[in-house]
C-alpha cells in the first residue's frame, strides 16, 4: 500500500516524524511534489475561492498524490498538542473537507484525530486507526511511534541549534548563517517554507546576507514565558499562533533581532488578531516590523522591492547608531 | 459610569439587563454605513466583518459619552472570542478611554464573578438573580414573536405595517419591570399581529427558507441589508439558526444542552467534530430543515470567517445528498443591496421551478 503525504501545512513541521513512522511500519511513502504551478491551479480550481492560500495548495498536493498513484492519502486531523489550545478551525475541518468537497476522495482519506498533550504527537491511542488498516500489532506500532518520536526530537533540537526547516529537510548546506544582519521571520511554517507561493523569501533573505531566524528556533519555555505576560488568563485559541505570539515578542524585545517580518497568507483569520497586538507594540519596542501579505497571486517584483527596501532600512539603522557610539 | 453594549438584531435584551439593576445607559444605535465606516477605519484589514461593525459601534457609543462596554466573549476557535481584547487594544492605543467587560462562558468562575461585581452596583445578589430570570423570560418572550413575524410577514397584504408593528412592540418590551409585564405584552403583541390583514396560502404552496451561518450576519439585520424582511416581501416564510433565546438555551444553560444536540447529530455525516463557531449546526441546520419541509437554505458569512468557510466547503455535498437548494453570501463592508436582491431572487426563481416540478 502507498501513503501519500501532501507537502503542505504541517508537513514542515513533522515530516521526519511521519517519514520515520511509516518507515518503520513498512509503508511505501509518497510525498507530493513541491508546490508548483500546476499543483497550485489545480488547488485554486478545486477549493472555494475565499479560503487561505495554504489550503488551496494543500487540496492540490492531494489531487497530484492521488494521480501519482496513492492509495490513501494521509490527513491527520490534529485537533491539539497541548490542553485547551486547538488548531485553526480550518485544521479542525480538514479532513471533511477533503473528503465531502473533492469527488472521489471520501474513501481515500487516511485520518484520525490527533489530540495531545504536547508537540511529541507519539502518544499511541490517537493512532489505533492504523492497527486495523496496516493490520499491524500494538508492539509494532508503540516502537514506531517511539523511534518517529526519536526522530523528530533531534529534529527540533537542529532547529535549536539555529537551522531553518527547509535546510533540514532538504539537506542543502548546513552551515549556520553568517550575514551582518538578523531578521526575525514570523509565520506559519506552511507560509513561510512554500518557495513558490512567497517567491523564495529565505533565499532571496539570504542572498542578500541576512541571518534568519524563525520560531522553531526559539526555546518553548521562552515562548510560554511570553504568552503568558501577553494574557495569564486567555491566551489566544490557536496552537501555532500562540507560538508565533510568544517568538514575535521575543524578536520585538531582543537586542539580536534587527527587525521582524511577519509573513501571511491573504485572508488567515488567526493573523487578523495577532498581527495586530505585534503591529502595536512593535512601536513600543522600537523594533521595524513589516508585514508581508502573500497569496495565489503575489508578484515577485513587488515581493522583492519590498523586502529589498526593508532590508536597506535596517542597514542604514543599524550603521547609524553604530557611529553614535 | 456609563455603560453600552453591542447591538444584535434588537438593543432591547443588553437595554433591560443593565436598566433593571439601575445603570445608566447609552443605547447603542443601530448599525449604518457610518458605523461600518469607522469600523473599518479603525479594525485590521482582515478582521472578520463583525469585529469591524462592533469597533464601529463602540467608537459611536464613545463619542455619545459611554465609557463601559458590556459584552459576550468565547473560548474559540472561532476569532469572535478574542474580540474583546483586540478592541481594547485598538481603543487603548487610540486613545480612547473605554472600558470592555467581557463576559466568558463561566468556566473559570474567578473572572466571571470578578466582572459581574462590577456591573452588579449595589443591588442584592437577590435582585440580580431575579433580573437574570426576568431577562431570560424576556429573550424567550420576544423570540417566539420574531418568528411568528418572520412567518406571518411574508403572507401580510402590506409587509411594511407588520415591521411597523415589531418596532412597537419592541418599544413595548423596553418598559417592562417584571416578568408579569413581559407577559402582558406578549399578548398584546399577538393581538396586535392578528389584527393586520394577511392572505394566507395553502400550506402546501408556502415557500419556507432557513437562514444559516456566522450568527451576527444572520442576525443583524443591518448587515445582511435586513434579508428576512426581503425574502417576507417576495412572498417567503423564514426561519433562522439563530434566536438570541436558542443561543442562551445552548451556551449558556447546561441542562439545556440536550434539547439542541440533535441538530449537531445531524451534521455527523458531514464534520465529524465541532470546529468552533457555529459551522457544525450551520450543517446540522441544513439537514433539519429539509426533513421538515424547507424548500431552499441561504448560508451567510462574514468574509473570512474560519469555521463557515469550512461548513462553505462542504454545501455542495450537503446541498446533493438530501437535495436541498442552498445559496451562500459572503458579506463585508462592500456588499450593496442590488447585489444580494439580484442573487436572492435568482434563487427563489429557482426554488419555485424544482416545487413547480415537484408537484406535477
Amino acid at each position: 500500500m502507498k501513503i501519500g503525504i501532501p507537502r503542505s501545512l504541517l508537513f514542515f513541521y513533522y515530516y521526519p516524524f511521519w517519514e520515520e513512522l511509516f518507515k518503520e511500519l513498512g509503508i511505501e511513502v509518497v510525498v507530493s511534489d513541491k508546490n508548483n504551478e500546476r499543483i497550485m491551479n489545480k488547488g485554486v480550481k478545486y477549493s472555494i475561492s475565499e479560503i487561505c492560500v495554504p489550503m488551496k495548495v494543500y487540496v492540490g498536493q492531494v489531487l497530484d498524490l492521488v494521480e501519482q498513484g496513492a492509495d490513501l492519502v494521509y490527513v491527520p486531523r490534529v485537533v491539539n498538542i497541548q490542553k485547551n489550545v486547538t488548531l485553526c478551525p480550518k485544521f479542525l475541518g480538514l479532513p471533511d473537507m477533503i473528503k465531502y468537497s473533492l469527488e472521489g476522495m471520501e474513501n481515500k482519506v487516511l485520518t484520525h484525530k490527533i489530540e495531545q498533550e504536547s508537540d511529541d504527537i507519539s502518544d499511541w491511542k490517537d493512532y489505533q486507526i492504523f492497527l486495523e488498516v496496516f493490520d499491524i500489532n500494538k508492539k509494532d506500532l508503540k516502537r514506531a511511534l517511539k523511534k518517529a518520536s526519536q526522530k523528530w526530537q533531534e529534529y527540533r533540537v537542529m532547529h535549536r541549534k539555529g537551522f531553518t526547516s527547509d535546510q533540514l529537510l532538504e539537506d542543502t548546506k548546513r552551515t549556520p548563517d553568517t550575514g551582518d544582519l538578523t531578521i526575525g521571520v514570523l509565520g506559519y511554517v506552511y507560509n513561510i517554507y512554500d518557495k513558490f507561493v512567497n517567491m523564495d523569501l529565505l533565499g532571496k533573505l539570504r542572498e542578500m546576507n541576512v541571518n534568519i531566524v524563525t520560531f522553531e528556533m526559539i526555546d518553548d519555555e521562552v515562548i510560554k514565558r511570553e504568552v503568558d505576560q501577553f494574557a495569564p488568563r486567555k491566551k489566544l485559541f490557536w496552537e501555532f499562533s500562540n507560538k508565533l505570539l510568544g517568538a514575535g515578542y521575543h524578536f520585538l524585545k531582543s537586542d539580536e533581532i534587527d527587525g521582524v517580518i511577519h509573513v501571511t497568507a491573504f485572508g488567515c483569520g488567526p493573523d487578523s488578531v495577532l498581527g495586530p497586538f505585534l503591529d502595536i507594540d512593535s512601536d513600543k519596542y522600537d523594533t521595524p516590523f513589516m508585514t508581508l501579505r502573500i497569496d495565489e497571486q503575489t508578484g515577485e517584483s513587488h515581493l522583492l522591492t519590498r523586502v529589498e527596501a526593508f532590508v536597506d532600512l535596517l542597514r542604514l539603522q543599524k550603521t547609524k547608531e553604530a557611529r553614535k557610539c | 459610569m456609563k455603560v453600552s453594549f453591542p447591538y444584535m438584531d434588537t438593543p432591547v435584551l443588553y437595554y433591560k439587563l443593565l436598566d433593571l439593576l439601575g445603570h445608566d445607559i447609552i443605547i447603542p444605535p443601530r448599525p449604518t454605513q457610518h458605523t461600518i465606516n469607522l469600523g473599518v477605519k479603525y479594525a485590521p484589514e482582515f478582521a472578520c466583518f463583525p469585529l469591524k461593525v462592533l469597533m464601529g459601534t463602540y467608537l459611536e457609543v464613545e463619542e455619545m459619552g459611554a465609557d463601559t462596554i458590556v459584552t459576550s466573549g468565547g473560548h474559540g476557535p472561532c476569532r469572535a472570542g478574542y474580540y474583546g481584547k483586540l478592541h481594547q487594544k485598538i481603543l487603548d492605543n487610540a486613545g480612547l478611554d473605554l472600558d470592555i467587560i467581557v463576559f466568558d462562558a463561566p468556566k473559570d468562575w474567578r473572572p466571571f464573578l470578578k466582572n459581574l461585581k462590577k456591573i452588579k452596583l449595589d443591588n442584592s445578589w437577590l435582585k440580580v438573580m431575579s433580573v437574570i430570570k426576568t431577562a431570560y423570560a424576556l429573550a424567550h418572550s420576544m423570540d417566539r414573536i420574531e418568528k411568528l413575524i418572520h412567518k406571518n410577514r411574508a403572507h401580510a397584504l402590506d409587509s411594511r405595517k407588520v415591521s411597523d408593528a415589531w418596532e412597537e412592540i419592541q418599544q413595548k418590551y423596553m418598559e417592562i419591570e417584571n416578568r408579569q409585564d413581559i407577559a402582558g405584552v406578549e399578548k398584546w403583541a399577538r393581538e396586535k399581529l392578528a389584527g393586520l390583514e394577511y392572505d394566507f396560502p395553502k400550506p402546501d404552496q408556502r415557500i419556507k427558507i432557513g437562514i444559516i451561518g456566522e450568527i451576527y450576519v444572520v442576525m443583524e439585520g443591518s448587515t445582511n441589508n435586513d434579508i428576512e424582511e426581503m425574502l417576507n416581501e417576495l412572498g417567503c416564510e423564514v426561519e433562522r439558526s439563530h434566536y438570541i433565546s436558542e443561543y442562551i438555551d445552548s451556551h449558556l444553560v447546561p441542562w439545556k444542552w440536550k434539547e439542541y444536540q440533535h441538530i449537531l447529530d445531524k451534521a455527523d455525516n458531514y464534520l465529524e467534530i465541532m470546529i468552533g463557531g457555529h459551522a457544525k449546526r450551520s450543517i446540522g441546520h441544513i439537514v433539519d430543515y429539509k426533513e421538515r419541509g424547507f424548500d431552499g437554505v441561504i448560508h451567510l458569512k462574514p468574509f473570512g470567517c474560519l469555521p463557515e468557510l469550512v461548513s462553505q466547503s462542504l454545501l455542495d455535498r450537503v446541498s446533493e445528498d438530501p437535495d436541498i437548494p442552498i445559496l451562500s453570501l459572503s458579506i463585508d463592508e462592500q456588499m450593496a443591496k442590488a447585489n444580494m436582491l439580484t442573487r436572492v431572487e435568482a434563487f427563489l426563481d429557482l426554488i419555485k421551478q424544482k416545487k413547480e416540478e415537484e408537484i406535477a
